[in-house]
Formats: structure tokens, sequence, C-alpha cells
């Protein structure tokens, strides 16, 4: 029994660790061609993402709104949803969070805990609009939420360059001004910039599993995203199963941005969750997981570690640090085969039922 | 109200909308054989660059063309040989190439190209624009022509897929394969091998799309130029209900909005006017909620 339960896991590892060793070697063969040294560039990558404690602190650090996206779009996808809207959700979510810890009165705590609320609710509103505009009018979640990312980030761009620009320091960059301190979340690390968002992040993994494992709604969303004929068959509504799946989801992006705010940046600065593509790295996380949450925060954690790897790349050597992201989306690539597969077996599924 | 409705709208509209118009061919090839290609942002994206690095390399804006064609086709095998062969999900794949292209052409700017952000060189021609003797000048219909050829090749290749789909025996068998491709294969059509080429002949276009942008509009190329145009393109599709006199219209329908959002930036502040093509494709997306490629896009 246990014996088969190992065996079973190892398995479900093999396919994504396979991808990993073809996806460096792809990498190796990038590094190559424009003249670096592989050997050389890898170590610099290992050093710059666990290099020493700071480096190690920073690629926890970045891998929390990954992980925080990337769980958002499991729920998303295990209830058989494709929830492409995980950065407009974040960026809304982090304004939300900016301007409610900025304006609500009250002592620190309070406007921490609203500014969390905010966020996620953001992101939840958002999300849950693209569902509801499917549902409602059949305009199709795959194009919506891409489209709704654009407006998204240029609505908050908006905001932070005019309204709500901080107008005491450095003019040209379009930012909110400054959160107080007491309604930060607190550092964890004297030597990085590691923040009590690792927390939120735990007990999200941890949430989303129990919450598909143990609830009811949890089952009728596994239900359904693994076999929708069956789950209306069985009296599951699509509208509610959308509202509930892409709220949800957006309350973890609405998060990743509430955190990032809250425990990194203490103000909304225009292009800095967009740039690094947090979400993005989290939809691809949650694809070399199959939405297994404790695998999207693994996952998570290796593509953070990449990307921070690329930046001492970056500085050491004469290879681009977008080196890691091709090698992050090369893994991707060579993972939806698999992934593919289940796809295929699932709507082989779905068409006899 | 005057400096809007004038001929410059018109032409600032056909160049807007041939970029959106060759990709959403492209887009609405590999719809009529089931295949829905999200990979069109990565496909022109890709073209994008190679045009420019082929014009920098050979100095000639027709090789740069070649290039952006040859490499754009050739990832679009990628697209094809993971979704067809290895049965992988076509949005997953989709995606993922769109972000690879990213890397990849960032990558490649700063290593070969030795630039960053953007690079421009001041020796590069562009494409040449054809006035065809002079009739731009034509009072009342003169926006008809002084584009770049890729411009009237846009125009040509609908029309050419139109007559090549609905007026040719391939052309129906391709029609049969995305309508029911296992009756397809028992009358004898190879699905695989139509999907196959209408992904190839979706990279053609892409990389000519990229290209008119890098090439035909701007001679240079900056990072993640394409600005989510693959998208809007995939919407263009769906609007013109992949058929591509209606494609035309619809990328006709983006490439106005466009000119208008650009022409706006001086009324009200710079996000709103650039939201407006993301804002109108959304919209135009109520207007297709029934018919066939509903399944096709639910399906991912």
């Amino acid at each position: 029994m246990a014996d088969q339960r190992l065996k079973r896991a190892l398995e479900a590892l093999l396919h994504p660790l396979a991808a990993i060793v073809l996806g460096l070697a792809v990498g190796a063969l990038a590094i190559w061609a424009v003249g670096g040294s592989v050997a050389d560039t890898y170590t610099q990558m290992w050093n710059g993402a666990f290099g020493s404690a700071y480096f190690a602190g920073e690629t926890l650090t970045r891998a929390i709104p990954v992980a925080l996206a990337g769980l958002g779009v499991a729920v998303a996808f295990r209830s058989g949803f494709f929830n492409l809207g995980g950065e407009g959700q974040m960026v809304l979510g982090a304004m939300a969070t900016a301007l409610t810890a900025l304006y609500l009165p009250g002592p620190g705590w309070l406007k921490l805990l609203a500014g969390l609320f905010a966020g996620a609710a953001a992101g939840a509103l958002w999300s849950w609009f693209a569902g509801w505009l499917e549902v409602r009018f059949g305009i199709q979640l795959v194009i919506s939420t891409l489209l709704f990312n654009y407006i998204a980030d240029l609505f908050a761009s908006y905001l932070a360059g005019g309204p709500f620009k901080d107008q005491t320091g450095q003019g040209a960059l379009n930012q909110t001004p400054m959160i107080e301190p007491s309604a930060r979340l607190p550092k964890l690390s004297a030597t990085s910039d590691l923040h009590a968002g690792l927390f939120v992040v735990l007990a999200a993994v941890v949430a989303v599993w129990l919450w598909f494992r143990f609830t009811a709604l949890g089952y009728e969303l596994r239900m359904y995203g693994s076999n929708r004929a069956f789950g209306q068959y069985g009296g599951l509504r699509e509208s509610r199963m959308m509202a509930w799946a892409m709220a949800v989801s957006g309350v973890l992006a609405g998060l990743a941005g509430a955190v990032m705010v809250l425990g990194f940046q203490y103000r909304f600065i225009d292009n800095s969750l967009t740039d690094p593509q947090y979400a993005w790295v989290g939809l691809m996380a949650a694809l070399l997981a199959n939405a297994n949450p404790f695998g999207v925060a693994v996952a998570s954690l290796l593509f953070a570690a990449l990307q921070t790897g690329g930046m001492g790349v970056e500085l050491n050597t004469n290879v681009p640090m977008q080196i890691s992201s091709i090698i992050q989306y090369v893994v991707v690539l060579l993972v939806s085969v698999k992934v593919g597969h289940w796809w295929v077996r699932r709507r082989r599924r779905q068409t006899q039922a | 109200m005057q400096m809007w409705l004038n001929a410059s709208l018109f032409t600032s509209t056909v160049q807007m909308m041939a970029p959106l118009l060759l990709a959403a061919l492209g887009g609405a090839l590999c719809a009529r054989v089931g295949l829905f290609n999200v990979a069109l942002e990565g496909l022109m994206l890709m073209g994008a660059f190679f045009g420019v690095a082929g014009d920098h390399f050979t100095g000639s804006p027709w090789l740069g063309v070649l290039w952006a064609v040859v490499v754009s086709a050739a990832f679009s095998l990628i697209l094809a040989f993971l979704t067809l062969h290895w049965r992988a999900n076509e949005i997953v794949v989709g995606i993922a190439l769109n972000f690879l292209a990213l890397a990849l052409t960032t990558f490649l700017l700063r290593s070969v190209l030795g630039a960053t952000g953007a690079f421009y060189d001041p020796a590069m021609r562009g494409l040449p624009i054809w006035t065809l003797a002079g009739l731009q000048r034509v009072p009342v219909l003169g926006w008809l022509f002084g584009y770049t050829p890729l411009v009237y090749l846009a125009f040509a290749a609908a029309v050419a897929m139109h007559l090549f789909l609905f007026r040719t025996v391939p052309g129906f068998r391709f029609r049969a394969v995305g309508i029911n491709p296992e009756a397809a294969a028992s009358v004898g059509i190879r699905p695989a091998r139509a999907q196959y080429v209408a992904v190839v002949v979706s990279g053609v276009l892409c990389g000519l799309a990229g290209a008119q942008l890098s090439v035909g509009d701007l001679t240079m190329f900056s990072q993640g130029m394409t600005a989510g145009r693959g998208f809007i393109a995939l919407v263009a599709m769906m609007l013109g209900r992949s058929n591509p006199l209606g494609v035309i219209l619809a990328s006709a329908l983006f490439g106005l909005t466009d000119a208008i959002g650009i022409r706006l930036q001086g009324f009200m502040p710079t996000q709103f006017a650039l939201m407006v093509p993301y804002v109108v494709t959304v919209i135009a997306m109520f207007f297709f909620r029934d018919k066939y490629l509903r399944p096709l896009a639910s399906r991912g």
C-alpha cells in the first residue's frame, strides 16, 4: 500500500524533473550559442539564487508573490477554468491595498488588515467579473482575462501617475506615497528583504489544500474540473462553480499584490509587479506542479531561484539574464506535453459521459 | 472634430490594421482546422525581431522580411509538433511560446545586437512605400494608396484565403477537418497534415505581420513591441467568424480604434487612450457569444 503510493508519487515527480533537466540542457545550448561558458554561467546562477543567506532570502522573497499568484491559477485550473488574468488581478489588488493602507484612518494593525482585505477583494472582484461575463454573455475567459490585464495595468498606472501620485520625491516615478511603518508587514531577516508575506503563502497553501480536500464546495469544484459533463449531470451549475473558482483565484492573486505592497515596496510603484512577470511565472509554476498546492509552492521557489540566479548571471557574466526565462518556458513547454496527456484523457472521459 | 475625420485617419487605420489582419488570418486558418492558436502574439514578436535583425545584418529590408517569415514559421512548428504530435494543450503551449518569444527576442537583442530595450540602426532602411505612380495624391480616395508592399499583401492574402477556403477542393477539405476530423479522416483526408499546414502558414503570416511592425512601420525593434496585438488579432479572427472577408472588417474596426486611440492622447490621460483598443475588443466580444468558436475556446 505504502509502496504503491510512494511509487505513484515518484512517477508524478519524474516528469517535471526530466523537464527541468532538459530545460537546463536547452539553456546550456543557448549560453554556448552566444559564446558564454556554460559551467561558469550555471555556477553564477546557483550563487545568485542560493550562494549566501542574502541571496537565499531574496529568492524566497521573490517566490512569495509567484506562489500566491500560482495558487490562484491552480484553484481555477483544478475547477476547470483557465484564469490568465492573474497579472491584472494582482495589480489592482496591490493598488487597492496601497490606497486602503494610505487613506484609512486608524491604528497601524487595522490599516494592515484592511489593506490585505482590500487587495484580496479587488482581485476577487476583477476576476469574478471576467467569469461572470463568460457565464452571462459567453465572453471567453481565455481572451477576456488576457485583455483585462492590459486594462487593469493601465488603470493602476493612471492612478499612480495621476490622482494618487507621490508629489514629494522624484517626480519622474509613477508611485503612490509610502505607507506608514506601523501598517507594514514585519521583516523576517536582518540581511535580506524577506518579509512576513511568507506566512501568508504558507497559510494559503494549506488553506487551498484543505479546501479542495475537505469541504463540500472544494469537492464540487474538483469534480466539476475533472469532468464538467458529470458535474452538470450531478446538478452543479456553471454560474456558481465559475463564480467561486474565479473569485477565490482572484483573492489569491490580489493577496500577491497586497503582500508586495505591505511587505516589500510599502507603496504602489507603476510597472514594479508587471516587469518581473510574477503572475505569469506563477501560472507557469501552477502548470509545472499540475495544480497541486504544495507543488505550486515548490515550483514557485524553483522558478524564483531561476530568476534571482539570472540576476547573478547578468552581473557576473556576459550572458543576459533572460537566459533564466528561456529555461523556464522551455521547462513549461516540456511539461505541457504531460499536462496535455492529462487533458486528453479528461476530454475523452467527458465525451464518453 | 474636423481634425479627426480626415483622410489621415483612414491612412493610419490601414497602417494599424495590416499587422492585425495578417496575424488574424493566420489564426483564422488554424481555427478552420480546429486549432485555437494563442501563440499569434509570440510568432509576431519573433517576426518583428528577425525582420530587424535580418535587415541589419544583410542590409536589405526584403531579406529581413524573409528572415522574419522563416524564423516565425520554424517557431510555429514547435506549436504544431507539441499540440498535434504530442497532444499538448494548445492554450498552455501557446501562452508558453508567447513568453518564450519575449525572453528569446530580449536575450538575442542584448547578446547579438548588443542593445538594451530597443535596437535602432540609422543605416538600416525600412520597407519602401509603394505609392503606385502617385495615386496617393488622388483626392478623396488617396488614402487607399501609399503603404508598404506588406500592407497590400495583407489584403491580397485575405482574398486568396477566401478563394482557397470556399472555392477550391483542398480548401473544402480544410474546412471539413475543422468541422469533424473523424468524418474527414474517414473519407481519406489527413487531418494532422492539414493542421500542420495551417499552423505553419499562420507562422508565415505572423512573421509578415511582425516584419510590417518592425521594418515596415518603424525600422526598429523594441522589447515586447507587439504589446498584445496578437491577442487583439485573435479577437478579430473570432469577430470575423474565421471568415477572411469578415476578418478584414474586424481588423479594420480594431485598426480604426487604434488610430482613434492615438488621437485621443491629446484629450485625456494617456493611459485611458491606450486602454481604448482593449476595451473595444472586450466590447466586440459581446457580439459573437453564440456560434461555433465558443466550444473551440472553452475547450481549453
